[in-house]
Protein backbone atom coordinates (compact mmCIF):
# COMPACT_ATOMS: atom_id res chain seq x y z
CA UNK A 1 0.00 0.00 0.00
CA UNK A 2 1.50 3.34 -0.97
CA UNK A 3 1.51 6.36 1.37
CA UNK A 4 0.45 9.96 0.70
CA UNK A 5 4.00 11.07 0.02
CA UNK A 6 4.49 8.48 -2.70
CA UNK A 7 1.03 9.29 -4.02
CA UNK A 8 1.90 12.96 -4.48
CA UNK A 9 5.25 12.12 -6.04
CA UNK A 10 3.39 10.02 -8.60
CA UNK A 11 0.68 12.58 -9.43
CA UNK A 12 2.53 14.10 -12.37
CA UNK A 13 2.99 10.79 -14.18
CA UNK A 14 -0.49 9.65 -13.19
CA UNK A 15 -2.08 12.65 -14.91
CA UNK A 16 0.16 12.18 -17.96
CA UNK A 17 -0.95 8.56 -18.06
CA UNK A 18 2.64 7.36 -18.03
CA UNK A 19 2.51 5.08 -14.97
CA UNK A 20 2.63 1.32 -15.32
CA UNK A 21 -0.69 -0.46 -14.87
CA UNK A 22 0.36 -1.85 -11.50
CA UNK A 23 1.48 1.49 -10.09
CA UNK A 24 -1.65 3.14 -11.41
CA UNK A 25 -3.74 0.51 -9.70
CA UNK A 26 -2.04 0.91 -6.32
CA UNK A 27 -2.42 4.66 -6.63
CA UNK A 28 -6.12 4.31 -7.29
CA UNK A 29 -6.42 1.98 -4.28
CA UNK A 30 -4.80 4.68 -2.20
CA UNK A 31 -7.29 7.27 -3.51
CA UNK A 32 -10.20 5.06 -2.52
CA UNK A 33 -9.07 5.13 1.08
CA UNK A 34 -7.69 8.63 1.27
CA UNK A 35 -10.07 11.56 0.61
CA UNK A 36 -7.32 14.15 1.32
CA UNK A 37 -5.29 12.77 -1.57
CA UNK A 38 -8.31 12.93 -3.87
CA UNK A 39 -8.76 16.55 -2.81
CA UNK A 40 -5.08 17.07 -3.52
CA UNK A 41 -5.36 15.47 -6.98
CA UNK A 42 -8.41 17.58 -7.87
CA UNK A 43 -6.88 20.83 -6.71
CA UNK A 44 -3.53 19.99 -8.37
CA UNK A 45 -5.38 19.56 -11.68
CA UNK A 46 -7.48 22.69 -11.14
CA UNK A 47 -4.36 24.73 -10.42
CA UNK A 48 -2.93 23.94 -13.83
CA UNK A 49 -6.20 24.70 -15.62
CA UNK A 50 -6.81 27.95 -13.75
CA UNK A 51 -3.29 29.23 -14.30
CA UNK A 52 -3.28 28.28 -17.96
CA UNK A 53 -6.64 29.91 -18.66
CA UNK A 54 -5.66 33.06 -16.81
CA UNK A 55 -2.21 33.49 -18.29
CA UNK A 56 -3.40 32.68 -21.79
CA UNK A 57 -5.79 35.61 -21.74
CA UNK A 58 -2.87 37.88 -22.58
CA UNK A 59 -3.36 39.71 -25.84
CA UNK A 60 -1.09 42.22 -27.48
CA UNK A 61 -2.57 45.64 -26.61
CA UNK A 62 -3.50 47.78 -29.66
CA UNK A 63 -0.85 50.41 -29.00
CA UNK A 64 1.85 47.74 -28.77
CA UNK A 65 0.58 46.16 -31.99
CA UNK A 66 0.81 49.53 -33.76
CA UNK A 67 4.32 50.13 -32.47
CA UNK A 68 5.37 46.70 -33.67
CA UNK A 69 3.81 47.33 -37.09
CA UNK A 70 5.70 50.56 -37.63
CA UNK A 71 8.84 48.91 -36.31
CA UNK A 72 8.48 46.15 -38.91
CA UNK A 73 7.85 48.67 -41.69
CA UNK A 74 10.99 50.53 -40.70
CA UNK A 75 13.05 47.34 -40.65
CA UNK A 76 11.80 46.34 -44.08
CA UNK A 77 12.63 49.79 -45.48
CA UNK A 78 16.16 49.62 -44.08
CA UNK A 79 16.66 46.16 -45.48
CA UNK A 80 15.41 47.16 -48.94
CA UNK A 81 17.79 50.14 -49.02
CA UNK A 82 20.79 47.91 -48.57
CA UNK B 1 -1.85 18.98 -31.71
CA UNK B 2 -2.19 16.26 -34.34
CA UNK B 3 0.76 14.71 -36.09
CA UNK B 4 -0.21 16.18 -39.49
CA UNK B 5 -0.61 19.61 -37.93
CA UNK B 6 2.85 19.33 -36.38
CA UNK B 7 4.29 18.27 -39.72
CA UNK B 8 2.62 21.18 -41.51
CA UNK B 9 3.89 23.65 -38.92
CA UNK B 10 7.38 22.30 -39.33
CA UNK B 11 7.21 22.71 -43.11
CA UNK B 12 5.91 26.27 -42.78
CA UNK B 13 8.72 27.07 -40.36
CA UNK B 14 11.38 25.62 -42.62
CA UNK B 15 10.11 27.51 -45.66
CA UNK B 16 10.07 30.71 -43.63
CA UNK B 17 13.63 30.23 -42.49
CA UNK B 18 14.75 29.63 -46.10
CA UNK B 19 12.97 32.81 -47.25
CA UNK B 20 14.52 34.84 -44.47
CA UNK B 21 17.97 33.49 -45.10
CA UNK B 22 17.56 34.32 -48.78
CA UNK B 23 16.87 37.91 -47.76
CA UNK B 24 13.15 37.94 -48.58
CA UNK B 25 11.74 41.00 -46.82
CA UNK B 26 8.16 39.77 -47.02
CA UNK B 27 9.16 36.99 -44.62
CA UNK B 28 9.40 39.66 -41.88
CA UNK B 29 5.63 40.02 -41.81
CA UNK B 30 5.10 36.28 -41.78
CA UNK B 31 7.51 35.86 -38.88
CA UNK B 32 5.79 38.63 -36.96
CA UNK B 33 2.38 37.16 -37.67
CA UNK B 34 3.43 33.70 -36.52
CA UNK B 35 5.48 34.55 -33.46
CA UNK B 36 4.84 38.00 -32.08
CA UNK B 37 1.93 36.94 -29.90
CA UNK B 38 3.93 34.05 -28.43
CA UNK B 39 6.97 36.26 -27.88
CA UNK B 40 4.88 39.00 -26.30
CA UNK B 41 2.88 36.64 -24.05
CA UNK B 42 5.94 34.78 -22.76
CA UNK B 43 7.91 37.94 -22.08
CA UNK B 44 4.87 39.59 -20.49
CA UNK B 45 4.36 36.61 -18.19
CA UNK B 46 8.00 36.82 -17.15
CA UNK B 47 8.22 40.60 -16.83
CA UNK B 48 4.63 41.61 -15.95
CA UNK B 49 5.02 44.93 -17.68
CA UNK B 50 3.64 46.05 -21.04
CA UNK B 51 6.49 48.37 -22.02
CA UNK B 52 9.14 45.79 -21.13
CA UNK B 53 7.32 43.06 -23.04
CA UNK B 54 7.04 45.39 -26.05
CA UNK B 55 10.79 46.12 -25.91
CA UNK B 56 11.59 42.43 -25.68
CA UNK B 57 9.27 41.59 -28.60
CA UNK B 58 10.98 44.20 -30.80
CA UNK B 59 14.40 43.04 -29.75
CA UNK B 60 13.57 39.41 -30.46
CA UNK B 61 12.11 40.18 -33.90
CA UNK B 62 15.20 42.21 -34.71
CA UNK B 63 17.48 39.39 -33.61
CA UNK B 64 15.51 36.94 -35.75
CA UNK B 65 15.98 39.15 -38.83
CA UNK B 66 19.62 39.96 -38.23
CA UNK B 67 20.89 36.64 -36.94
CA UNK B 68 18.90 34.33 -39.17
CA UNK B 69 22.10 33.20 -40.86
CA UNK B 70 23.48 31.94 -37.57
CA UNK B 71 20.48 29.62 -37.18
CA UNK B 72 21.78 26.23 -38.18
CA UNK B 73 18.66 24.15 -37.85
CA UNK B 74 20.05 21.89 -35.15
CA UNK B 75 16.89 22.46 -33.14
CA UNK B 76 13.45 23.57 -34.30
CA UNK B 77 13.20 27.20 -35.38
CA UNK B 78 10.49 27.82 -32.78
CA UNK B 79 12.83 26.54 -30.05
CA UNK B 80 15.37 29.09 -31.22
CA UNK B 81 12.72 31.82 -31.05
CA UNK B 82 11.75 30.81 -27.51
CA UNK B 83 15.40 30.75 -26.42
CA UNK B 84 16.05 34.24 -27.78
CA UNK B 85 12.86 35.44 -26.07
CA UNK B 86 13.97 33.98 -22.75
CA UNK B 87 17.47 35.46 -23.00
CA UNK B 88 16.13 38.84 -23.88
CA UNK B 89 13.56 38.72 -21.03
CA UNK B 90 16.20 37.68 -18.51
CA UNK B 91 18.48 40.53 -19.59
CA UNK B 92 15.61 42.89 -18.96
CA UNK B 93 14.84 41.28 -15.60
CA UNK B 94 18.43 41.58 -14.43
CA UNK B 95 18.46 45.29 -15.19
CA UNK B 96 15.56 45.73 -12.75
CA UNK B 97 15.47 45.59 -9.02
CA UNK B 98 15.31 42.01 -7.87
CA UNK B 99 12.37 40.77 -5.86
CA UNK B 100 13.38 38.66 -2.87
CA UNK B 101 13.36 34.98 -3.74
CA UNK B 102 10.77 32.77 -2.12
CA UNK B 103 11.89 29.32 -1.11
CA UNK B 104 9.82 26.78 -2.94
CA UNK B 105 10.51 24.06 -0.39
CA UNK B 106 8.52 25.77 2.33
CA UNK B 107 5.44 25.48 0.19
CA UNK B 108 5.78 21.85 -0.77
CA UNK B 109 3.50 19.34 0.99
CA UNK B 110 4.66 18.03 4.34
CA UNK B 111 4.28 14.49 5.62
CA UNK B 112 4.58 12.73 8.95
CA UNK B 113 7.04 9.88 9.49
CA UNK B 114 4.53 7.35 8.18
CA UNK B 115 4.23 9.33 4.94
CA UNK B 116 0.74 10.71 5.59
CA UNK B 117 -0.18 14.28 4.75
CA UNK B 118 0.15 16.56 7.72
CA UNK B 119 -2.08 19.40 6.72
CA UNK B 120 -5.80 19.39 6.19
CA UNK B 121 -6.52 19.29 2.47
CA UNK B 122 -9.70 20.95 1.27
CA UNK B 123 -11.10 20.25 -2.15
CA UNK B 124 -11.79 23.68 -3.62
CA UNK B 125 -11.61 22.45 -7.22
CA UNK B 126 -15.35 22.58 -7.90
CA UNK B 127 -16.86 25.73 -9.38
CA UNK B 128 -13.55 27.51 -9.73
CA UNK B 129 -14.18 27.87 -13.47
CA UNK B 130 -16.82 30.48 -12.74
CA UNK B 131 -14.20 32.58 -10.96
CA UNK B 132 -11.88 32.63 -13.95
CA UNK B 133 -12.92 36.02 -15.22
CA UNK B 134 -13.05 37.54 -11.80
CA UNK B 135 -10.43 40.28 -11.43
CA UNK B 136 -9.46 39.29 -7.91
CA UNK B 137 -8.89 35.66 -8.92
CA UNK B 138 -6.79 36.76 -11.88
CA UNK B 139 -4.75 38.97 -9.62
CA UNK B 140 -4.17 36.14 -7.13
CA UNK B 141 -3.09 33.77 -9.91
CA UNK B 142 -0.75 36.31 -11.53
CA UNK B 143 0.81 37.07 -8.20
CA UNK B 144 1.30 33.40 -7.36
CA UNK B 145 2.99 32.74 -10.71
CA UNK B 146 5.08 35.87 -10.20
CA UNK B 147 6.39 34.41 -6.93
CA UNK B 148 7.65 31.21 -8.55
CA UNK B 149 11.44 31.00 -8.66
CA UNK B 150 12.78 31.60 -12.20
CA UNK B 151 13.84 28.02 -12.87
CA UNK B 152 10.40 26.62 -12.10
CA UNK B 153 8.53 29.55 -13.60
CA UNK B 154 10.00 29.22 -17.07
CA UNK B 155 9.23 25.50 -17.24
CA UNK B 156 5.69 26.16 -16.05
CA UNK B 157 5.13 28.92 -18.63
CA UNK B 158 6.45 26.89 -21.55
CA UNK B 159 4.84 23.56 -20.65
CA UNK B 160 1.57 24.36 -18.91
CA UNK B 161 0.76 27.81 -20.30
CA UNK B 162 2.20 27.60 -23.83
CA UNK B 163 1.31 23.91 -24.00
CA UNK B 164 4.65 22.78 -25.45
CA UNK B 165 5.68 19.14 -25.06
CA UNK B 166 8.05 18.05 -22.30
CA UNK B 167 10.62 17.15 -24.99
CA UNK B 168 10.41 20.58 -26.59
CA UNK B 169 10.80 22.35 -23.25
CA UNK B 170 13.86 20.20 -22.61
CA UNK B 171 15.28 21.23 -25.99
CA UNK B 172 14.67 24.95 -25.38
CA UNK B 173 16.13 24.97 -21.88
CA UNK B 174 18.75 22.32 -22.47
CA UNK B 175 17.32 20.15 -19.68
CA UNK B 176 16.75 16.41 -19.44
CA UNK B 177 13.15 15.16 -19.49
CA UNK B 178 13.25 14.15 -15.77
CA UNK B 179 14.54 17.63 -14.90
CA UNK B 180 11.67 19.27 -16.82
CA UNK B 181 9.13 17.00 -15.11
CA UNK B 182 10.55 17.60 -11.67
CA UNK B 183 10.58 21.40 -12.05
CA UNK B 184 7.08 21.41 -13.44
CA UNK B 185 5.77 19.24 -10.61
CA UNK B 186 7.40 21.54 -8.04
CA UNK B 187 5.90 24.58 -9.78
CA UNK B 188 2.43 23.04 -9.73
CA UNK B 189 2.76 22.10 -6.05
CA UNK B 190 3.87 25.62 -5.19
CA UNK B 191 1.00 27.19 -7.13
CA UNK B 192 -1.54 24.75 -5.71
CA UNK B 193 -0.51 25.74 -2.22
CA UNK B 194 -0.68 29.44 -3.03
CA UNK B 195 -4.11 29.14 -4.65
CA UNK B 196 -5.39 26.91 -1.84
CA UNK B 197 -5.04 29.75 0.64
CA UNK B 198 -7.20 31.96 -1.53
CA UNK B 199 -9.88 29.47 -2.58
CA UNK B 200 -10.28 27.95 0.88
CA UNK B 201 -10.92 31.39 2.29
CA UNK B 202 -13.26 32.20 -0.59
CA UNK B 203 -15.27 29.03 0.05
CA UNK B 204 -15.48 29.56 3.80
CA UNK B 205 -16.72 33.13 3.27
CA UNK B 206 -19.32 31.89 0.84
CA UNK B 207 -20.38 29.34 3.46
CA UNK B 208 -20.90 32.10 6.02
CA UNK B 209 -23.45 33.96 3.95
Amino acid sequence: MICCKECIDLLYDYIEGSLSQDTSKSLEEHFEECPPCIAFLNTYKSTTTLCRETLNQIKIPDEVRHTLQSFLKEQKKQKEKK
Amino acid sequence: MSFTQQKEDKEIEEALVRDLQAGDVEAYDKIAELYQKKIYALSFNLLRNQMDAQDVTQEVLLTLFRKINTFQGKSAFSSWVYRITLNSSYMKLRSKKKEPNVSIDELLPSFNSAGFQQEKIQDWSENTESLLFDNETREVINKAVGLLPEKEKVVFLLRDVEGLSTEKVGEILDLTIPAVKSRLHRARLFLRKKLSGYFEEYNSQKGDI
